[in-house]
């Protein structure tokens, strides 16, 4: 403490340079994340020839023959409707085995604790491909093949392990103490959770419920060997994208990112919370 | 809570609701992947089909896993299978024979019905459409060709000579390779330039004419615009400029011929010492042995080989018929520019066309990758060519031994595994 009080203040100077380094940073910061979004959209919303040209216009023409032949094309809307409802249930049903799990690990001690640590993160130790083959033959043989809660089973156990870490330092990071003195107060081991740590944890639960959505949101392979008809849309269109010409593969760009954009903004104060920023 | 609750239940509740029955047959190809091609064959190709089609696209790696998984479980939703020849060399044992499958009048092409029946007594997979490689240049480009150079005639070192004068006389190297990671350059290598020089694919891999061959290649890389390590689809470099000359499949240049007319020019590949080596792309259709309603997949199998239908394929795909047919006047810009020049090159007195590997099974890939990674140790990674081609031999030979695969052309045929000399 006294070595702190004993440092000489900073020169005006020194923090003016200091403020400059921190507004370069900053916008240093954002232009790495707008400006592919912006070229990204700036692209979807030109011409075909336009694209291809140089140099770009700053402005973007507001062409949208690229994004409407997306629009058009047969199953898209389907295909979107697909992702939201697949990824819906991977995040209620991540967060439905993850929660519990997460607490458990986080409020007791038993037998394994560390084993059970380890193997949760081993799920994502075997890559998709490898295990995309006996999941479809038995998916074709449960009747699941082909269904979203089928491919959402999937994407939950790929987003698991985050929910259930995330989860679990949660929970340990509300103490013990406010839990017990609610059971002194007559609580049950359930209204205490309920009424208590519940609250004190939901925004974190929540953002560990948006990275779960993401999770289900972006993943090709499962999505594209477990359903034929009922395809996601991320499945749909990149198997397609990746040899169409440039136009459309920013126009495609866009019509993917766009959704998982509008919805982190919608939940972007959960998703602060879970790192501390306060968004009030 | 409650709102999640809810919307999980709804959730829930439409999940069961999808997936009704479906009547409609499965078509399930590794073919017409960009999506304006997927639209084309959907709309243009198979409306008149009588009777439901779903046609899905995906790449080569879901396409196989998807259908080895059906195979296995017993049954199936794939009706009909759509791909390259390459892609039926592993499930051949699982595909019906379709030599009962009544085509009608339609005069098939020879050749490519025997590849179809992947060196087997039954008719494993029928040709669907076909393709090859050609070379595409900007108009601007012409006025460098070295004196004497006939586009239609064009040799190997009247490229390296002609893309010299260009990055000379233009200040930057405008020849163009589809190198990337997504780009088909095995193919040149497989089929073009080993042929061209050696005159053999396999057989020949170490000889003095292959060394050759590379050196040449090595000369011609000088020239060529380093971005070529990205590139997939010479169209787009071809369409901002970047690329003046440039090799690649019909289907990948397509576009700029089609947006542009006016300022590309298609020729032949070029010839070396051994003859001007080509590469045919073959894509067939074949029924999975899981197919669920058998008849109406010969059906639209039998569909898929109408002339009408194989005009309307070369429009939506760029790839041209395997049936005889009379091709009619409002084609696309590209197809214009390929035919003729197709025709060239095929029935050029020096053209030695080489075929896909045949015989391999699920060994395609590690046979291509002897070639490329020839190409990143002696061109790019600047190594020895002699010692190279000794190591990379060695790997060749004892996968070529391994699937035991008989020589296919432009090698002599073989009594057992190809040699590798």
């Amino acid at each position: 403490m006294s070595a702190v009080a004993e440092m000489p203040i900073a020169a005006p100077a020194t923090r003016k340079a200091g403020n400059w380094l921190l507004v370069a940073t900053v916008i240093l910061l954002s232009v790495w994340v707008l400006l592919p979004i912006y070229l990204l959209i700036v692209n979807a919303l030109s011409s075909p020839e336009e694209v291809t040209a140089f140099p770009k216009r700053f402005f973007p023409s507001f062409d949208f023959g690229s994004l409407s032949f997306f629009i058009n094309f047969a199953g898209v809307g389907r295909a979107l409707w697909n992702s939201v409802l697949v990824a819906t249930l991977t995040m209620i049903l991540s967060i439905g085995f993850g929660a519990p799990a997460g607490y458990a690990l986080s409020r007791f001690d038993f037998p394994g604790k560390g084993t059970f640590r380890f193997l949760v993160l081993m799920t994502r130790a075997f890559p998709l491909p490898l295990l995309a083959l006996p999941l479809a033959v038995m998916f074709i043989r449960t009747g699941l093949d082909d269904t979203a809660i089928g491919l959402a089973l999937v994407h939950t156990t790929l987003a698991l392990p985050f929910a259930v870490l995330i989860t679990f330092s949660l929970f340990s990071g509300i103490p013990v103490e406010l839990e017990e003195a609610a059971w002194t107060l007559g609580c049950t081991r359930l209204q205490a959770f309920r009424k208590v740590i519940l609250p004190l944890a939901l925004p974190g639960i929540a953002a560990s419920a948006v990275f779960a959505f993401t999770i289900s949101w972006n993943e090709v392979f499962a999505a594209a060997v477990l359903t034929i008809e009922n395809r996601t849309l991320t499945a749909f269109l990149l198997q397609s994208l990746g040899e169409s010409p440039l136009y459309l593969k920013f126009a495609g760009g866009a019509a993917l990112v766009i959704p998982a954009l509008i919805f982190i903004f919608a939940v972007r104060k959960y998703l602060f919370a879970m790192w501390g920023i306060a968004n009030r | 809570m409650n709102a999640l609750k809810t919307l999980a239940g709804a959730a829930l509740a439409l999940s069961m609701a999808i997936g009704g029955a479906q009547a409609q047959v499965l078509f399930w190809s590794t073919q017409a992947r960009p999506v304006e091609e997927t639209q084309k064959v959907r709309s243009e190709v198979l409306k008149s089909f009588d009777g439901q089609v779903d046609y899905q696209v995906a790449e080569d790696g879901p396409w196989l896993t998807r259908l080895q998984a059906e195979l296995q479980a017993g049954s199936g939703t794939i009706g009909v299978l759509g791909g390259l020849h390459g892609d039926f060399s592993t499930v051949g044992a699982n595909l019906v024979d379709l030599s009962g499958v009544d085509i009608g009048g339609v005069k098939l092409n020879e050749a490519y019905k025997k590849l179809g029946m992947l060196g087997t007594n039954e008719q494993k997979y029928l040709p669907w459409m076909q393709a090859t490689f050609l070379m595409a240049a900007n108009k601007q480009a012409l006025q460098y060709l070295p004196a004497g150079a006939d586009l239609n005639k064009i040799t190997y070192d009247q490229l390296i000579e002609w893309s010299k004068n260009i990055a000379e006389k233009t200040g930057s190297p405008k020849f163009g390779f589809p190198a990337g990671p997504k780009g088909l350059k095995h193919r040149f290598f497989e089929g073009f330039l080993y042929p061209s020089y050696t005159g053999s694919m396999v057989t020949k891999f170490r000889s003095a004419e292959a060394e050759t061959a590379w050196n040449k290649f090595k000369e011609l890389w000088q020239y060529t615009n380093p971005n070529s390590t990205n590139y997939a689809f010479m169209q787009e470099p071809l369409l901002t400029g970047e690329v003046w000359v440039a090799f690649d499949h019909v289907a990948r240049l397509a576009d700029a011929f089609n947006q542009k007319p006016d300022e590309f020019v298609a020729f032949p590949a070029p010839a070396g010492p051994a003859g001007r080596g080509y590469m045919p792309v073959i894509a067939g259709v074949a029924i999975p042995k899981t197919s669920p309603d058998m008849d109406k997949a010969k059906a639209l199998v039998a569909f898929m080989l109408k002339p009408e239908t194989q005009i309307a394929t070369l429009k939506a795909t760029n790839f041209f018929p395997v049936v005889d047919v009379n091709l009619p006047d409002d084609m696309p810009a590209s197809v214009k520019a390929f035919g003729p020049v197709i025709a060239t090159m095929t029935g050029a007195p020096d053209a030695l066309p080489a075929l896909l590997p045949t015989g391999l099974g699920d060994l395609g890939g590690k046979f291509n990758q002897v070639y490329v990674d020839s190409f990143e140790r002696i061109v790019l990674g600047g190594q020895d060519v002699r010692g190279v081609l000794e190591e990379q031999a060695t790997a060749l030979k004892a996968l070529i031994d391994q699937a035991k695969a008989p020589c296919w052309a432009p090698d002599k045929p073989s009594e057992g595994a190809c040699p590798v000399d």
